[in-house]
């Protein structure tokens, strides 16, 4: 385990290797015991400064990268730029000198275009991790969903996660899917067709519908959040069809309670739409543990992860 | 003109008749014209010599879609640097895009345009005209006045006509004139905001695709069209295997079609774009491996006319966006000739003679201009190509303003010494 390579940024799951992945998780877990005690702080990152950089409004993450960069001791600041006020064209390059002038040692990055956290670690010596950018990844919630599904499947090797919706326009679901997979978890989706792209990975099995899913026998459901509206178009007829097809309702919930299986969702859930009020009360909702190990694992890559910055 | 004759000695002329080369030493005399062509002429008194043992004497090419940025973009490129760059790659003859600021929509800016050409480019430039009035595809432009300008071409280039009712009318009446129709072949309400080909790639990058029926329904959408309304047809870029075969069920039909590809889309496919890097970001975007390989094939069946390089200058400062926000498109004239000559006649795929009947004769052709070959009695259009040597495309190597190209860092079989046209030696 302490043999492994340095790393500096956190941009996607594909280029972590499985031992980085078991690094990372299984230092969540001391992490994770800490917030049990009176006090929750640890020193390790004493004197670093870490920046949260959102170009996308996010509470939860952001506030999530927050707690724990705090827990590590480290100084914070919050950097929202809405997009509003971002001028189109704007140059990313611009921003890059600001920020390396800010000299911080971890920027943490959401964006709504793809590939933006690559090009800031191009240019920076501090750490960079990718809090989302566009449909791209997500690579902290793919290991705080990998640890959650270990909580309570130690024996993890072989099970299978189910992630329901909106495959197309989901950084969630291609980073989750593609952890799962190189954890050796099985993973299918189900949504509508115009939702799920042919040219997804090779491994997500494409389920037709809930019989299929329950058939299918899932260890876990991950319900993605839903989006009516897009640039881009309508991809289902109304939100009454979607919860009607798709949506975690009462009767679907018999069949969980029968299977075992788990509830999952990256938050913030759309009452009504893909899960019911009855549905978020389910005894086997793991939506807050998601949330209280996010927390963990973003205090284990911040540990993990080694800043260049006195190179600059 | 140049102050003295030219005497090209110990090549080999390369043509479109033949892949054979034929040796022979070739004497351009001071006004520029060829006066004699044979094996051990002598040196004429005076003649500036210039040996070309090992190197192949190939006639000019002409490439029918480049854009120029001059006038309102000069910060890209300017007609003086695009002709630098044309030279520098072989190119001794374009046609200019229409998308200028403002765009050439009239035959007035038509006019100014070749007035400007004139001044500033050592090689022949025909200025296209749109088809609609600042290329907004809402009214058409000012077809007569264009015509009159002598335009090519009217295109508008990088944008589609969407409206099927007024690309009919275009079409309609630019038969009038018999003014060739281009079209660009995208249809904006699938391609979106799409920025790579949607597919696996797309997907993998969580970059919005542009699907290959974009391209696919407007080239049979306009091939109806110019079959109903008895227009000549052009289309740009073909990038998609299926959009290839209806140019091929059309032209076994009859349909006044033909078509172009770009160097990109024969040697570039989407699994090239790695780490979102935006010079491999391009309208049509670069498509599946499948889809390269049947056009590599339609090129050398004459199902596709003509190469055409989309030369599309931009900043390398422009191209540091993010790949979504990066403008499409690189620079292309430089690197064609180059590039086709690395992937397919070193490796014997075809020879010489069909890229200069793809690259040289036929985009003349299309516009009504002579095919050069390097003869007797005929104005010196040519460049020496040494097959032994390599080139390696660096921003520096690049003469046009924007150094942005897929193949820099690239070493290249073959260099491109030296270009001659309008009497003119550039090495």
């Amino acid at each position: 385990m302490s043999e492994l390579k340095p790393r500096k940024d956190l941009l996607d799951i594909e280029s972590l290797d499985r031992e980085e992945i078991e690094y990372v998780l299984e230092n969540a877990v001391p992490f994770k015991q800490l917030f049990q005690r009176s006090v929750k702080k640890v020193p390790t990152l004493r004197g670093k400064t870490v920046l949260n950089l959102f170009y996308e409004p996010s509470t939860r993450t952001s506030s999530s990268f927050e707690v724990a960069a705090n827990r590590l001791s480290a100084d914070v600041t919050n950097f929202t730029i809405s997009s509003s006020s971002v001028v189109k064209g704007e140059s990313l390059l611009d921003t890059i000198e600001t920020l390396q002038a800010m000299r911080s040692d971890y920027i943490v990055i959401r964006h709504q275009a793809a590939g933006v956290p690559g090009i800031v670690a191009k240019h920076t010596g501090a750490s960079v991790i990718n809090a989302g950018d566009g449909y791209h990844a997500h690579p902290t919630q793919a290991l705080l969903d990998a640890m959650t599904i270990r909580e309570v499947y130690p024996e993890y090797k072989g099970r299978k996660v189910v992630i329901v919706g909106d495959v197309l326009h989901s950084r969630v679901a291609r980073s989750t899917s593609t952890l799962l997979n190189k954890l050796g978890i099985e993973v299918a989706v189900l949504g509508p067709g115009s939702l799920i792209p042919e040219g997804r990975h090779d491994f997500m099995t494409r389920l037709r519908s809930w019989d299929e899913v329950f058939d299918w026998k899932p260890d876990a459901v991950y319900l993605l959040r839903v989006q009516m509206e897009r640039q881009e178009g309508q991809f289902f007829p109304s939100i009454a069809e979607y919860h009607k097809m798709y949506g975690m309702n009462s009767q679907r919930l018999v069949r969980m309670r029968e299977l075992g299986a788990y509830l999952m969702h990256p938050g913030p859930v759309n009452r009504g739409v893909e899960i019911t009020d009855e549905a978020m009360r389910y005894e086997r909702s793991l939506i807050s543990t998601q949330v209280e190990n996010g927390i963990a694992v973003r205090m284990a890559v911040l540990h993990w992860l080694k800043p260049e910055t006195d190179k600059d | 003109m140049g102050e003295v004759s030219l005497f090209f000695i110990n090549g080999r002329i390369a043509a479109a008749e033949s892949s054979e080369l034929r040796e022979a030493d070739v004497l351009v005399d001071a006004a520029g014209i060829i006066t004699a062509i044979g094996t051990g002429l002598p040196a004429p008194e005076g003649a500036e010599v210039i040996d070309c043992a090992g190197c192949l004497l190939v006639p000019g090419m002409f490439d029918v879609h480049v854009h120029s940025r001059e006038p309102g973009d000069e910060h890209k490129e300017t007609l003086a640097s695009c002709a630098a760059a044309a030279l520098h790659g072989g190119v001794t003859g374009l046609v200019l895009m229409p998308d200028t600021s403002p765009p050439v929509d009239s035959g007035n800016l038509v006019k100014s345009a070749m007035d400007l050409v004139s001044e500033v480019s050592p090689i022949p430039m025909h200025q296209s005209g749109c088809l609609t009035k600042g290329r907004q595809g809402t009214e058409l432009a000012g077809f007569s006045g264009m015509a009159s300008r002598g335009v090519p071409m009217l295109t508008d280039a990088d944008r589609t006509v969407s409206c099927p009712d007024l690309m009919r009318r275009c079409m309609e009446y630019a038969r009038d004139f018999d003014l060739l129709v281009t079209s660009h072949t995208d249809t904006p309400a699938l391609s979106k905001a799409g920025v790579v080909n949607e597919g696996r790639v797309s997907y993998r990058f969580g970059l919005p695709g542009i699907p290959g029926i974009s391209q696919e329904i407007a080239i049979d959408r306009d091939i109806l069209i110019a079959s109903h309304t008895g227009a000549r047809l052009h289309l740009q870029q073909l990038s998609t295997a299926r959009g290839l075969e209806s140019v091929r069920r059309a032209k076994e039909a009859g349909t006044k079609v033909t078509c172009e590809v770009s160097p990109h889309h024969l040697v570039l496919s989407e699994l090239e774009i790695r780490d979102y890097n935006t010079h491999f970001k391009f309208n049509p975007p670069l498509r599946s491996v499948e889809d390269t390989e049947a056009l590599v094939a339609g090129l050398i069946d004459g199902s596709i006319d003509i190469i055409a390089s989309d030369h599309a200058p931009h900043t390398e400062f422009e191209k540091s966006s993010d790949f979504g926000s990066a403008p499409f498109g690189a620079a292309g004239l430089e690197t064609t000739v180059l590039v086709l000559h690395d992937r397919f006649i070193r490796t014997g795929v075809f020879g010489w003679d069909l890229l200069i009947q793809r690259y040289s004769d036929a985009p003349r052709k299309l516009i009504g201009q002579l095919p050069v070959a390097i003869s007797e009695g005929t104005a010196a259009e040519f460049f020496v190509f040494d097959p032994a040597a390599q080139t390696v495309i660096t921003r520096d190597y690049l003469r046009t303003k924007s150094p942005v190209s897929p193949f820099i860092g690239e070493t290249l079989a073959g260099a491109i010494r030296g270009t001659i046209v309008r009497g003119m030696w550039f090495a």
